[in-house]
């Protein structure tokens, strides 16, 4: 997935000088960093590092930056998603099955589709959606009623629509899919409904399955001893990030959920696979090459469900193919992609208090004392973990990993709970630890090492993913509704832009007619950011020594 | 993937409320006045107590003594209706202009959590408190001066918070102890009106590069910025960027009103006063 830097240059410059295309391809997407002015899937490019060449908005400038346009969706919710670009349209997901395509320079709406919602939704934690995938001229998106739907680019009627599961018993959909070569992978949610979770392909054309992975190991299947009894049935483990994909070793990395019922594990004993891992599977075939568990037999409902990157690093004088994971329970994982063996661990939340660390083998060793209780057990990171589903990023000019991490502590409790089909499975719940002020850091980790080399300090624990980019710059955003762009070497805040909303999304870049725009859903509004044009020319200020000229009042 | 803002979406209630709350309720209408089928049942006081646990407790606190959001539930003394039909009613439908969403739940589990709140009752009604109501408001608004900062039905000051209705939404030791030792806590997350962010009362400080200083509590607060209200009740709309020196600390404004401030009558006063607190 590398490419020789002269090659990308002279590709860089052939993609775009080239005419509008339409088809967006597997191939196209696997070479994305090559058209920077395209955000064509989830994380911008496969292997899941959520960075882009694109240098206009730099650190020089970038203090300049300012709203473009706002599109305002009419949904009130959580809006979750990261919008595709490709060729100046934008495809944007929103909350309760919306989804629009507008013009990337202007925000004006092209279509809006929605499925309607029937009326007793299963769905946890918001109807959110965390954004399309593209292959051809169709868009996909996977709907918060279990459904995964085709939509044609260019007006947004359904080209097909296929039920992946039912939604009565507490299966939906929030994840963006992935598109690789003719299918389209989803992984379902429900953790929080004793679901039994699973990762699908359907084909791009037909709509139809084309595999489906258990993350619950089912009965003959490695792993299924890892349940007591029929634990397994509701055994959880949903799967609603985003994975990534290498396409010269042909898997899929996808990233798993907890066991069901969260905090209650006495009905489950074992190590509950495949919950809480991630899963390299065969993308023609959906068969296990190899897993590597995060978090066994959890009890403080630590979904697995970050981005794993895809990096490839120098470790000990070899180049390795690793995959690299910042987990909600703590630690920062790299592991040998091709085989799933552990490399390195190591915390980066700086409150960890139910592991003493990790042994060998990257397995945790457990403090049994962190356990929930009837009375209620102070554990850190809290449930909604170190980090969580908001993408972290890469950058190749200094080679750190971006997450935004959280610091806050809960009180876990445990209750014995049945299980009914479509009814919250939890086994009790969580409250924050009384006294506590919660927060947050944006850090930049050293993969190679797993040590910080610097951090931003938030106010308060953060729900916003970042975004890397060739100007030197990462994007975060914070709970209080700051956008913020740092210095990626040294995390000097350079910018920052109050959106007027908590933050629960992602940021991208991407370009139109040579111009840079960043964006960034917050509240239920996609804001667009770029830097202000210089009168009579077409392209913005680039140079840090050339400042924007001041426009007569 | 629970998230926080998640109290409202936890336990058995999940996402369906809103759709719920506007399609039919199975039938509840009606049930004002009918008593629980299930009443001091045992069996059903437990799976009752055990889905409290689950889908009430991130409010109302573990024990149903109040809690983050919710009031205390084992007064005897129940706002929105006292028979087992409002009790119902409300679990089942919740309350509108409150925090308290309706619920997804069989007739059966409603019932169970009535019997189970139900069990909290004092079973016989609770004495009078020994203080006096009358000598506690006057102490209230005079000597103590606990209104030069809390706010009663819109009488008092804005430094502390709006005790309108503390009297439902706390049991008496917390306000014994609030009163006491208010270090201990800074009532994190108690529901404030017209605020749709925690309020945390801690100690803040805040110095200007010429050395100026204001004490207050944050009115809000982010990487940037503070918006802070001094003790003489000034709001100051201050930059991070032009401070020398910003200091959290973790304690209360509020003096401990030990028995030199407060004797134990003038305390017993007091508490009786504010438990007759319990909204508008």
């Amino acid at each position: 997935m590398k490419l020789h830097l002269t090659v990308l240059v002279a590709l860089t410059a052939a993609f775009l000088a080239a005419p509008l295309r339409a088809q967006v391809t597997s191939e196209r997407i696997q070479h994305a960093l090559v058209e920077p002015q395209n955000w064509m899937t989830y994380s911008g490019t496969y292997n899941g590092q959520r960075y882009s060449l694109l240098k206009q908005v730099a650190a020089g400038n970038v203090s300049h930056l300012a709203v473009q346009w706002i599109f305002q969706t009419p949904v009130p919710g959580k809006f979750e998603a990261t919008p595709l670009v490709v060729d100046g349209v934008m495809y944007v997901t929103g909350a309760e099955n919306h989804a629009y395509a507008v013009d990337a320079r202007t925000g004006r709406t092209l279509w809006h589709y929605q499925r309607a919602l029937p009326e007793k939704l299963r769905a946890c934690c918001g109807h959110v959606n965390r954004g399309f995938a593209m292959n051809g001229d169709k868009l996909y998106m996977a709907t918060l009623d279990a459904h995964v739907v085709a939509l044609h680019s260019k007006t947004g009627n359904v080209v097909w629509d296929t039920e992946a599961a039912d939604y009565t018993k507490g299966h939906s959909f929030t994840v963006a899919p992935l598109a690789v070569k003719d299918k389209i992978i989803v992984g379902v949610s429900g953790g929080e409904f004793g679901v039994r979770g699973f990762i699908d392909a359907y084909d791009t054309e037909t709509g139809q399955r084309a595999w489906r992975f258990y993350t619950v190991a089912g009965p003959g299947e490695p792993g299924h001893e890892s349940w007591a009894g029929d634990s397994w049935t509701r055994g959880g483990a949903p799967a609603w990030v985003t994975g990534t994909f290498d396409p010269e070793l042909n898997l899929i990395y996808w990233p798993t959920g907890n066991p069901s019922p969260s905090n209650d594990g006495s009905e489950r004993g074992g190590d509950n696979l495949y919950s809480n891992s991630v899963v390299a599977l065969d993308a023609d075939t959906g068969k296990l090459k190899w897993h590597f568990q995060f978090t066994p037999h959890d009890l403080h409902d630590w979904d697995a469900t970050e981005v794993p990157m895809l990096l490839d690093l120098v470790i000990g004088g070899q180049t390795r193919k690793v995959l690299a994971q910042a987990n909600r329970n703590g630690f920062f994982y790299v592991l040998d992609r091709s085989d799933g063996k552990f490399i390195l661990g190591k915390r980066f939340a700086r409150q960890l208090t139910w592991a003493k660390g990790l042994d060998a083998n990257g397995r945790p060793i457990v403090l049994k004392e962190s356990d929930p209780t009837e009375k209620g057990v102070r554990v850190c990171p809290g449930a909604i973990g170190a980090t969580n589903f908001m993408s972290p990023s890469y950058s190749t000019q200094t080679g750190y990993f971006y997450v935004n991490a959280r610091e806050q502590c809960d009180l876990f409790t445990v209750e014995r709970q049945e299980y009914q089909a479509g009814r919250a499975y939890l086994g009790s719940t969580y409250y924050p630890a009384a006294n506590e002020k919660d927060w947050g850091a944006l850090r930049a980790i050293d993969p190679r090492t797993g040590e910080i080399k610097w951090e931003f300090k938030h106010f308060s624990a953060p729900w916003a993913g970042t975004l890397a980019t060739a100007g030197g710059l990462v994007f975060a955003g914070d709970i209080e509704g700051n956008l913020i762009a740092f210095d990626a070497r040294t995390g000097k805040a350079l910018w920052h832009f109050q959106t007027g909303s908590a933050i629960y999304a992602s940021p991208m870049t991407f370009s139109v007619d040579g111009r840079q725009y960043v964006a960034i859903a917050a509240g239920n509004a996609l804001l667009t950011f770029a830097l202000p044009e210089e009168p009579g020319s077409s392209s913005p200020a680039s140079s840090p020594a050339k400042a924007p000229a001041k426009k007569n009042p | 993937m629970k998230i926080h803002t998640m109290a409202l979406s936890l336990g058995l209630f999940a996402a369906v409320a809103a759709a719920w709350a506007a399609g039919s309720l199975r039938g509840e209408q009606g049930k004002e006045n009918t008593a629980n089928p299930l009443v001091g049942s045992p069996k059903a006081i437990e799976r009752g107590r055990a889905n409290f646990r689950i889908a009430c407790s991130y409010c109302h606190g573990m024990d149903a003594r109040g809690g983050l959001r919710g009031p205390n539930l084992t007064t005897g003394h129940l706002t929105h209706g006292d028979t087992d039909g409002a009790v119902f009613r409300t679990i089942l439908r919740g309350i509108p202009g409150t925090q308290m969403p309706a619920n997804d739940l069989s007739e059966e589990e409603t019932w169970e959590l009535v019997a189970y709140v139900r069990s909290l009752q004092p079973r016989t009604p609770a004495a009078p408190l020994p203080g006096s109501v009358a000598s506690g408001e006057k102490l209230f608004f005079g000597d103590a001066n606990c209104s030069l900062c809390h706010m009663v039905r819109g009488k008092g000051g804005r430094l502390g918070p709006d005790l309108t209705r503390v009297g439902a939404a706390r049991p008496l030791d917390f306000l014994v102890e609030s009163i006491r030792e208010p270090d201990k806590h800074l009532t994190e997350g108690l529901s404030e009106p017209n605020r749709d962010f925690p309020q945390v009362y801690e100690k803040v400080t805040a110095t200007l590069q010429d050395g100026t200083e204001f004490t207050g509590v944050a009115f809000n607060e982010d990487s940037f910025s503070i918006q802070l209200l001094d003790q003489s009740e000034q709001l100051h709309l201050l930059l991070k960027k032009d401070l020398k020196k910003l200091v959290h600390e973790r304690k209360s404004l509020m003096p401990a009103y030990g028995p030199d401030l407060l004797d134990e009558k003038q305390l017993q006063d007091l508490i009786a006063y504010l438990s007759t607190l319990r909204g508008i």
